[in-house]
């Protein structure tokens, strides 16, 4: 084996194949667990047989892949590592941050105001630095909120979260 | 009823007002999903389910057909002017569409692409009009054996080619698998890793599953990039001195036996299950430049290429619907999505449909004829407006997209439930990416799966726990050896190449 750092392009396979195996024997003491009803369903049909087969063919897969992942280690060779820059990493984690907030917010402000808010901040995340036009991106976080409220409440009569805004139009 | 009569019936189902009203914006707006790289016939239909919610069955298919259509034949408007391909399902229009416009021909690659389009869906709907009702009818005799087999057989069809390593797809198939097992045993009636919850009774709903995995993980993977530079310059055709659609009458009748050929390839990929448009393009356009007599000019631009690749694409679609209608059985996200649909309108696709609800059958091939001519003219005489939105950014686009996601999936139940379940699925497809899992598989995995293991357990309860009359039928035994066979010849594959390898190093 080279000196080469270990890079997680390298060792993918071998990570996934070791989470997926631990998961495929969780999943399969779960399934053991079942609860069945002997009575109206015979044993060779009852709700655990394929849950048992899934489990137990998951972990043979993942031994496939974790001796794959060995193999690539040990092969020598240049895997083109196409290292994340921090601000990539950073705008995943904000990304994914900037959903699970208004997902949050959703049922206490309501759809407008928390869509409006959302909006405007995952704009301004996801747009490059030099393309931040803030008046322009609350300009659409505003424009779009309404047009699809009006689309889904008025238009199609759907429910969305009901918020202060919702309540002050009368929806 | 005689076909010519369902036909009529297809047809007035469709052409009301509000049925035309929709196929316009169907088409439109799946032009633009198309066009855009990035965006794809799978998301434009998840993104227009919710408005679906509310409209009569026969509207709600007659929209996503339009949509499906529509997203198809729009991606060839970045391949041929980007040289990016907007759905992967015109990769190929890329090589010969590209070049067209570096020699001052845009208007001709386009007009060329667009028409062809056009004949694809034609040539395969109405191919799918006549074949669908007699599939249905030989399918309505299938039993839990057949169907069993059937499932299985598309698995291993769709984790063996999705991918190029075989045990990420049939990983990812099981996966999508134990995921359907979720929820409550529909045969025993019993709680399967619910873990109590309530939210969980019911399982995941598989258009959270889907919206997620596609839509949200989608996002989340653009995110990443989005902050790189990557100024598209979009070359803006001139139409000055075009007539008609910007090819001579010579040139559309020496591509006849290409079209036709084309046609059929794209058709059979898309009744196979596992590979669909993006595999088809380029088999018709490889076929195409193989039986050339002068295959080393492909690739410098010629309209033979694109007519190979855009037929076959456009003719994948109607393929696709063959299985999903006669069958109930999706081959691949797109029409995935519309069992979804479908599901969600309480119709259930199978060789039942086509007798308790033979109105919407027809009415859904009556729409796809239709769309596919008001595709044929707004792709080309609407091109500038759409070319005009491949220029909005990615960074308003992705956020708007997800507003929509996030109220489809708060509509599946009216709560925050289904929405949670679409952000932790979006970090799943997101993983996927990552660790390079096709996600294809694990959709049909988590829709094929019920259906295999409830067929499988009724199976054996009929026979008392014998599992012969599965290889004993004779349908099912085909299906089932095909599938062996496949995944026999993949798993051998590596062997076959050394030993490949070693022959020629031998001489």
């Amino acid at each position: 084996m080279s000196k080469q750092k270990l890079s997680f392009q390298k060792c993918k396979d071998l990570i996934l194949g070791c989470v997926l195996l631990a998961l495929s024997i969780a999943y399969t003491i779960l399934a053991r667990q079942i609860k069945t009803r002997p009575k109206m369903v015979p044993s060779y049909a009852n709700s655990q047989i394929i849950p048992t087969l899934l489990g137990i063919l998951l972990a043979i897969l993942s031994v496939c892949l974790i001796v794959q992942g060995i193999r690539k280690l040990k092969a020598d060779g240049d895997v083109e590592s196409k290292k994340m820059s921090r601000v990539d990493l950073l705008s995943i984690v904000l990304t994914f941050a900037a959903m699970c907030v208004y997902i949050l917010i959703l049922p206490t402000l309501g759809f407008m105001l928390s869509t409006m808010i959302f909006l405007f901040a995952q704009i301004t995340i996801l747009a490059p630095k030099e393309k931040r036009n803030y008046l322009l991106f609350a300009i659409i976080a505003v424009v779009f909120t309404i047009i699809v409220f009006i689309a889904f409440r008025i238009g199609l009569s759907q429910m969305l979260p009901r918020g202060p805004l919702e309540a002050l139009v009368g929806y | 009823m005689s076909i010519g009569s369902l036909i009529a019936t297809g047809f007035s189902t469709v052409l009301t007002p509000t049925g035309i009203f929709l196929m316009f914006v169907g088409v439109a707006v799946g032009i633009v999903f198309g066009a855009l790289p990035g965006l794809s016939a799978t998301m434009a239909i998840a993104l227009f389910l919710p408005v679906t919610y509310a409209m009569a069955s026969a509207d709600a298919m007659t929209l996503l057909m339009a949509l499906f259509i529509g997203a198809i034949s729009g991606g060839l408007i970045s391949a041929i002017l980007l040289r990016i391909p907007g759905t992967p399902s015109s990769v190929a229009t890329c090589f010969d569409g590209h070049p067209l416009v570096a020699k001052g021909q845009a208007a001709k690659a386009l007009g060329v692409g667009v028409v062809f389009s056009f004949l694809g869906t034609i040539f395969s709907t109405i191919l799918l009009m006549f074949l669908s009702p007699q599939i249905a009818k030989v399918a309505i005799n299938f039993g839990p054996y057949e169907f069993f087999s059937i499932a299985i057989f598309s698995l291993t069809m769709i984790a063996t080619l999705s991918s190029g390593n075989m045990v990420k797809g049939i990983i990812a198939g099981v996966v999508g698998f134990m995921f359907s097992t979720v929820g409550t045993d529909s045969i025993e009636s019993v709680q399967r890793f619910t873990f109590n919850s309530t939210d969980l009774k019911g399982g995941f709903d598989m258009l959270a599953v889907m919206v997620g995995l596609f839509a949200v993980g989608e996002i989340i993977a653009a995110a990443e990039t989005s902050h790189h530079k990557n100024e598209e310059v979009v070359t803006q055709p001139s139409m000055k001195g075009i007539k008609g659609f910007g090819f001579t009458m010579k040139e559309f009748w020496s591509q006849g036996w290409n079209a036709v050929r084309s046609a059929f390839i794209g058709m059979g990929i898309g009744i196979l299950p596992g590979i669909g448009g993006g595999t088809s393009n380029m088999l018709a356009y490889t076929v195409a430049k193989n039986s050339d007599k002068h295959p080393e000019e492909f690739g410098t631009g010629r309209i033979d290429g694109v007519v190979a690749s855009e037929t076959a694409n456009n003719a994948t679609i109607g393929g696709a619907m063959v299985p999903l209608l006669t069958l109930g059985i999706p081959g691949d996200t797109t029409t995935a999505m519309l069992l979804g649909a479908l599901t969600l309108h309480n119709l259930t696709p199978g060789p039942l449909l086509f007798e308790n609800q033979a109105p919407v059958v027809y009415g859904i091939f009556a729409a796809m004829l239709i769309s596919s001519v008001i595709m044929l003219f707004m792709e080309f005489f609407g091109l500038r407006v759409f070319v005009k939105l491949l220029s909005i950014p990615k960074y308003i686009l992705l956020p708007c997209i997800f507003v929509l996601c996030t109220i489809g999936a708060y509509n599946l139940k009216n709560n925050m439930s289904q929405v949670i379940a679409c952000i932790l699925f979006g970090l799943i497809g997101f993983a996927f990416k990552k660790f390079e899992i096709p996600s294809t598989p694990f959709i049909l995995g988590f829709i094929l799966g019920p259906l295999a293991e409830q067929n499988y357990r009724r199976g054996l309860m009929r026979t008392s726990g014998n599992f012969v009359p599965f290889l004993t039928s004779p349908i099912s035994a085909v299906f089932l050896g095909i599938a062996l066979v496949v995944i026999l010849l993949a798993a051998t594959k590596p062997l076959r190449q050394k030993r490949k390898a070693a022959r020629q190093a031998a001489k």
